[in-house]
């Protein structure tokens, strides 16, 4: 079976920058595949080549069996795409919205009531099916930007970023959307600066940083390759300061913050708990709560991209309220 | 072929369509496409300029020329602005079938300002158009070529009030060199030689043909036949600038 999505040495550039640096990978039929890095890292770029609203500098990429250079009407009508920025016309409501889609994908003008409603019915709005879609909440707004990228049964679903800026109730409804439309043999293509997220919904990921895939593989393999690191997690009280003098124990090789907590890369998880509970007495700390991890994905991106995360997520959160502000 | 020449054209009404819900009723589109064409008529008509066989076809190109680039101004910026246009490039619609959509939308708005006050203007200053098969002939391809003018412009811009910058720094030197509320034959030789590469002259000197002869004459064949190519040659040129703007 060949690839859903193929790409291969795809590079653009703009000007002098590089947004993307002679990048290769493949989307497997019908599995969920992230695209992970932070803020200005290629994804993106990448979706929208992929997509063909932007052409390549060089390189090749295959969607749904056609160049998306040379047969990009071919490539799009088999593919849905659910931008980072809900894209409907807030002066038209969501039925409308909605037709248009349809009429553009040349939906059988048969099916677009119907296909219409039964979209409206499963992703919860029929019943403000005639409301202006500007008066409609980010969550809303985004489940009718994924509503109206399925009008036309697309074999590939792209989606920017599907769940930042919504609230947790929001997100997890899309996430459950991803995985049922997964289930029903839609192939998805997700970006995300939520580890986690892609964690839980994606077969495979791509880990993406200045414009260079830096690691493809499945969540599990790839938290397997650094599991040479064992991983102490660790909360104090009081708990302030202490991330540079904790770093400084020895065979500590990292330390971050989560939270209230602190995660400590250690070569031997036996060697470091005793030197921590010295620590905690010299320092005159309380140790609230201690755990051994398994390494997350999270700690696999931080491990090869050296970003960490929960900066990547403000920053991305900052930019998204700028955005909003703008 | 042909298959995909209909597919365009359908995508391009689906587009008008949709536009014209959207953009029709924009505050911007009758401030700039009806009170900016009836200022200058009234300061002509004030003026002592108010032959109305002379006066009205002006003033219709006039409507058609500021109802058009106002309405493109917003349907194609404002596309631009609220990440519209990326969800038109993502779907399998061409760049040329994107150009007559927005083109279309511009053209039945132009005609729908020029209808309205063409022929009540007409009939309220008691003037027959001679012929009015002509006239409409004559706005249906001056509503086009504006339109597409719009929509060229517009394509370049970033900003709606850019696209408005841009498209008043051509519609106001057309306005007072290509005939619109004087003869042309009045105008000093070299004003006339200019008023020759505006597209407005030859809207203007169709229409006021066919309201003041209701024969089919060769001058105004060759008035369509340049409104129909500066139609073809601006909507290439929109569809060019736009797909390597997007890129």
């Amino acid at each position: 079976m060949g690839f859903a999505v193929d790409v291969r040495n795809l590079t653009k550039r703009y000007g002098e920058i590089v947004a993307l640096d002679s990048v290769s990978f493949g989307v497997n039929q019908g599995e969920v595949f992230g695209f992970l890095g932070p803020n200005g890292a290629g994804k993106t770029t990448t979706i929208r080549l992929l997509t063909g609203q932007i052409k390549p500098t060089s390189g090749v990429a295959m969607v749904a069996g056609y160049s998306v250079i040379h047969e990009s009407t071919k490539a799009k009508t088999h593919i849905g795409v659910v931008p980072e920025v809900s894209n409907l016309y807030d002066e038209m409501d969501a039925w409308s919205n909605l037709i248009f889609a349809a009429e553009l994908y040349r939906v059988p003008k048969n099916e677009r009531d119907k296909r219409t409603k039964d979209l409206l019915e499963l992703f919860g709005l029929y019943e403000r099916r005639m409301s202006r879609v500007g008066t409609f909440s980010r969550g809303m707004k985004r489940r009718l930007t994924i509503a109206a990228a399925l009008i036309h049964e697309p074999d590939i679903l792209f989606l920017d970023e599907p769940t930042t800026g919504l609230d947790v109730q929001s997100s997890r409804t899309i996430r459950n959307l991803i995985k049922e439309l997964n289930k029903n043999g839609t192939t998805v293509f997700l970006t995300t600066h939520y580890i986690e997220e892609a964690d839980q919904l994606c077969q495979r990921v791509a880990m993406i940083n200045q414009g260079r895939i830096a690691t493809v593989g499945a969540p599990e393999k790839l938290k397997a390759s650094v599991e040479q690191h064992q991983i102490i997690e660790i909360s104090f009280s009081p708990a302030e300061n202490l991330e540079h003098k904790l770093a400084d124990i020895n065979h500590v090789n990292k330390v971050l913050q989560v939270g209230d907590k602190f995660r400590l890369h250690v070569e031997r998880t036996s060697q470091v708990i005793p030197l921590l509970v010295s620590f905690a007495k010299e320092n005159d700390l309380e140790i609230i709560s201690i755990n051994t991890l398994r390494p997350s994905l999270e700690d696999v991106f931080v491990e090869i991209t050296g970003i960490a995360v929960e900066a990547m997520a403000r920053e991305k959160e900052q930019a998204k309220r700028g955005e909003n502000l703008g | 072929m042909a298959k995909e020449w209909v597919n365009s054209i359908v995508e391009a009404f689906y587009i008008a369509k949709k536009d014209a819900k959207v953009y029709y009723f924009k505050a911007p589109n009758f401030t700039y496409g009806l009170l900016i064409p009836l200022s200058l008529f009234l300061a002509f008509a004030m003026a002592g300029q108010l032959n109305p066989k002379l006066i009205i076809p002006g003033l219709a190109s006039l409507v058609i020329l500021f109802g058009t680039t106002s309405i493109e101004a917003v349907a194609v910026v404002l596309e631009k602005q609220t990440g519209t246009l990326e969800r038109l490039l993502a779907a399998p619609v061409s760049y040329s079938a994107l150009v007559l959509g927005k083109t279309l939308a511009g053209f039945f708005f132009g005609l729908i300002l020029a209808v309205v006050i063409l022929f009540p203007l007409a009939m309220l200053s008691g003037i027959v158009i001679a012929s009015p098969v002509l006239a409409i002939v004559a706005i249906i391809f001056t509503s086009l070529m504006f339109s597409a003018l719009g929509v060229l412009v517009s394509a370049y811009a970033k900003w709606v009030p850019e696209a408005q910058m841009l498209s008043n720094f051509l519609r106001f030197p057309m306005v007072f060199l290509s005939g619109t509320f004087v003869y042309l034959e009045t105008l000093p030789f070299q004003l006339q030689v200019v008023a020759r590469f505006l597209p407005l002259t030859y809207s203007v000197e169709a229409l006021r043909l066919s309201v003041e002869g209701s024969t089919l004459t060769s001058l105004y064949l060759i008035d369509i036949a340049v409104l129909a190519m500066f139609t073809f040659a601006l909507m290439v040129l929109a569809a060019k600038i736009l797909e390597r703007k997007s890129r």
